[in-house]
């Protein structure tokens, strides 16, 4: 039983330590690549998780992934700002929308799907900034844009050898589940899932409601911005269809749905089906069939938000701990009862 | 003159905004559904009507009908396979799962129809009174808006079934102890929104040419409108529609378009926040 | 006509009624009394469908009606009052009016219900263009039982007919209901307002925390020393 317990506790450290050596045994730079991205989403996904895993869902991480990726890019582009400065400065412009945001959405009750609908429409917006401001800023608008290569500058954050971005990304990915366990373990946790459940409740108790969620929010949009950071540095091109906008948000939030948002390694499950999901089509079908597999992943969801709301990983391991089960339930809701609107 | 020229098409185009915003409303307001997926219905119509027009040799007008009834059917296919089943689900979900549509939506036209824009030819003079230039689209448009709208009144306040919809929409209990099954008057407002959805479509077929981006553009717009009347209040959309007619038309004149949109989200944003039941909504909902 | 045996309902696991049984014969009027919170509305919405029992049987007519949706229940004949009217309140008096003549059943004869309704409230053939919302209190409630008896029930279930509405007022809605006893009709009452009520029905139940504390005749109510304290004020 003991060992059983000790093996438990240590099998996240046990596939970090796989992943580790991973790249010594294969030396494929393709794969290296598909591993790369599939970190990135996870981290993303997982970081988006540390909200929509207590019933706030957030259609609008495509923005702040979006303000990561820009402010870095144009920073550097165009005022020669290291990267790792940008990093900072996108991270803190996404923390600083997410408090404004969340601040007066939270303070005035807009919660469960009228919040998804407000974080939807930030979204819009970020993606028609970068759009309006393609000369201003030289965003190239919707024809996307190219990070000045200074081919490896580690104090430029730009590296030719992938390695060190499958290890940067890792360790990322670590850091987005570690701060996760630490979430679960914390006050925090407590005080939210109160507020998941009943917020009157958490009021009366004296948790102050609006000033944990809006903290929440920020942390988890700083990180996001941190992650568009790291894929711009990695890909050297962006345009808002894929690095900003509604349909990443939504991407972004499909991942965790059909990992499950409610567990540590849901988002990361998740993320890595789809990514292998859209490589696979890719190769095998070519380029131009990689909107079949998108059709497929949004089928997907609608299947499992109708029969596995608790997603794939989420609903396998609720087999196995049934305790979990009622808490899915009630998070997935998010609030009810104090919706302005009925 | 150039501003002036400005409102009156934006006042004409209101009146195809005003029938898109219609059937998103009605859907709220019946079904208490946010249809996110409701542009990419439209988007597919406009699709629909290139391929019979442009593909299939089928008269343009006929090809239209057509497209309203294919749109109305999988409006009726979208409420058994996704809304129907997510009734008695939190909002949340309904909302995911809609976007799981858009995003099938969306990808399937991009997969049939390629990433180019593709639109028929239609085309059509642009009349002139005095110094003020009106495109002929923009007049079709706001007539066959208006009829429409004019027909959906007569229907909601003087048929049994426009009567029952509208009486679920302000008490779903008590309309359910009047005899009234709410699951048939669901369909019906899908059928019926589905309808609006490809009549939209018609009306912008000599307006643009469209391609796999536009269904999230239109969605969009749909809400921008539905927020500012208030949800479900149909006569706060209606007013909306055409201040956002003029909005945009201003906008695009004077600033470029995505100035103006920017405009246009950032006050939906505020009415979110601050005034949820619309900037023209009166009653509040209890 | 209808017959309620061990109905057992409520709420999300909270049981609000426990172990209810009723009997009443055609054209009777009964009366369920007892204090706020007794279960009496939750009674009315399990029989009309828009709640469901956890367990027990209701019978209309001989036929089993519990779980059944509450449309089809209208069909069968039981229309509600609800509590406070609850019009639509964007309809015109008219429309609903119409509303309430939905059903298959009845929706032939609405030019004849409605003369017959007219007859009855010969005030709201005159208002029947305003938008319900803009009404009185004591005017909603006639409109709503006006918009009941369009559906042409053998059973019409009243909740709380008084709640809410001035004495004179609540005189005159026990004046309409009288008068639609006299014409026959079955009626199914729940009152807090005991007096009025007794004084209409031919049998009096009393429901006390989710619980049938007493059933009988209007003499045996009104003599029951037990009511008389707690209730009468006697």
């Amino acid at each position: 039983m003991k060992f059983m317990e000790n093996f438990k506790k240590g099998t996240p450290l046990l596939i970090l330590a796989l992943l580790m050596i991973c790249p010594f045994v294969f030396s494929s730079p393709y794969l290296l690549h598909i591993f790369i991205l599939i970190f990135i989403w996870s981290y993303v996904t997982t970081v988006w998780s540390y909200m929509g895993r207590f019933g706030i869902i957030s259609l609008g991480h495509g923005a702040f992934f979006g303000i990561g990726v820009y402010t870095t890019a144009l920073l550097f582009n165009l005022y020669n700002v290291s990267p790792w400065l940008g990093m900072l400065a996108g991270g803190l412009a996404a923390a600083t929308i997410a408090v404004i945001l969340g601040y007066s959405c939270f303070k005035f009750g807009v919660i469960g799907h009228y919040f998804a609908i407000a974080t939807l429409v930030l979204a819009e917006i970020i993606t028609l900034v970068i759009i309006a401001l393609r000369d201003t800023l030289e965003t190239g608008g919707k024809l996307g844009l190219t990070v000045r290569s200074l081919g490896t500058s580690p104090l430029f954050f730009q590296f030719e050898n992938k390695l060190i971005f499958y290890y940067l990304t890792l360790a990322l990915l670590g850091l987005a589940l570690l701060i996760w366990k630490k979430i679960d373990d914390s006050k925090v946790q407590r005080a939210l899932k109160a507020v998941g459940e009943d917020e009157e409740a958490a009021l009366s108790l004296g948790i102050d409601v609006v000033k944990y969620k809006t903290t929440m929010f920020a942390v988890s949009a700083f990180m996001t911005a941190l992650g568009g950071t790291a894929y711009i540095q990695f890909t050297m091109f962006a345009d808002p269809t894929t690095c900003t906008g509604v349909g990443l948000s939504l991407g972004i939030v499909f991942k965790a749905i059909i990992g499950g948002m409610f567990t540590l390694w849901g988002p990361t499950i998740g993320s890595a089906l789809i990514v292998v999901l859209e490589e696979y089509t890719r190769l095998a079908l070519g380029s131009a069939f990689v909107s079949y597999s998108q059709i497929i992943y949004g089928l997907l969801i609608i299947i499992l938000i109708r029969f596995l709301p608790g997603g794939l990983y989420g609903t396998f391991s609720d087999l196995f701990r049934q305790k979990r089960k009622r808490e899915v339930q009630v998070l997935l809701s998010g609030r009810q009862a104090a919706d302005p609107y009925k | 003159m150039l501003i002036l020229n400005a409102v009156i098409n934006g006042l004409l185009f209101g009146g195809v905004l005003a029938l898109m915003a219609f059937g998103m409303n009605l859907m709220f307001g019946v079904v208490q559904i946010v249809h996110l997926a409701y542009g990419q219905f439209i988007m597919v119509g406009l699709y629909l009507v290139y391929l019979l027009t442009v593909l299939y040799h089928v008269p343009l007008l006929l090809s239209c009908v057509l497209a309203i009834i294919a749109i109305a059917l999988l409006s009726v296919l979208c409420y058994y396979s996704v809304v129907k089943p997510l009734l008695k689900a939190p909002p949340i979900n309904q909302l995911l799962a809609l976007a799981g549509l858009w995003i099938v939506l969306e990808n399937a036209c991009l997969a049939f129809f390629g990433a180019t824009y593709k639109g028929v030819q239609v085309v059509l003079p642009v009349l002139h009174v005095g110094e003020i230039y009106i495109a002929a689209s923009n007049l079709i448009g706001f007539g066959v808006g208006l009829i429409t709208l004019g027909l959906l009144y007569l229907f909601l306040n003087k048929t049994y079934t426009g009567v029952a919809i509208r009486a679920v929409a302000q008490d779903t209990e008590v309309s359910g102890v009047m005899g009234i099954n709410s699951r048939t008057i669901y369909l019906i407002t899908f059928v019926v929104g589905g309808a609006l959805a490809g009549v939209t479509a018609a009306c912008f077929v000599p307006v643009y040419a469209v391609h796999p981006h536009f269904g999230s553009a239109f969605t969009l717009l749909a809400f921008i409108i539905v927020i500012l009347g208030g949800m479900g209040n149909l006569i706060g959309g209606f007013i909306g529609a055409f201040i956002i007619g003029v909005v945009t038309s201003i906008g695009s004149t004077l600033l470029n378009p995505e100035i103006g949109q920017i405009i246009a989200l950032l006050i939906c944003l505020l009415i979110i926040i601050l005034r949820p039941q619309g900037l023209l909504g009166v009653r509040a909902r209890t | 006509m209808l017959r309620i045996e061990n109905l057992c309902s409520g709420y999300g696991g909270f049981e609000v009624l426990q172990n209810i049984s009723l009997e009443m014969g055609a054209g009777e009027t009964v009366a369920v009394l007892g204090p706020n919170g007794a279960g009496k509305s939750t009674l009315l919405k399990v029989i009309s469908g828009l709640l469901k029992p956890t367990s027990g049987k209701i019978y209309f007519e001989g036929r089993r009606i519990d779980g059944k949706p509450s449309h089809e229940i209208v069909e069968m004949g039981i229309s509600l009052v609800p509590e406070g009217g609850r019009l639509f309140p964007e309809l015109t008096v008219y429309n609903n009016l119409l509303v309430g003549a939905y059903n298959k059943r009845t929706r032939r004869h609405f030019k004849e219900t409605l003369e017959e309704v007219f007859s009855l409230f010969p005030i709201i053939k005159e208002r029947q263009n305003q938008i319900a919302g803009l009404m009185s209190g004591g005017e909603r409630q006639m409109v709503a039982i006006a918009r009941a008896l369009m559906s042409r029930p053998k059973l019409l279930m009243l909740d709380e007919p008084s709640s809410g509405l001035a004495p004179k007022i609540v005189a005159s809605i026990f004046e309409f209901v009288k008068e639609i006893k006299e014409r026959g009709y079955s009626v199914l009452m729940v009152e807090q307002t005991v007096k009025k009520a007794v004084g209409l029905a031919d049998r009096v139940y009393l429901l006390e925390s989710g619980r049938m504390v007493f059933s009988g005749d209007q003499t045996s109510f009104l003599n029951n020393p037990k009511i008389k304290s707690s209730y009468l004020g006697i």
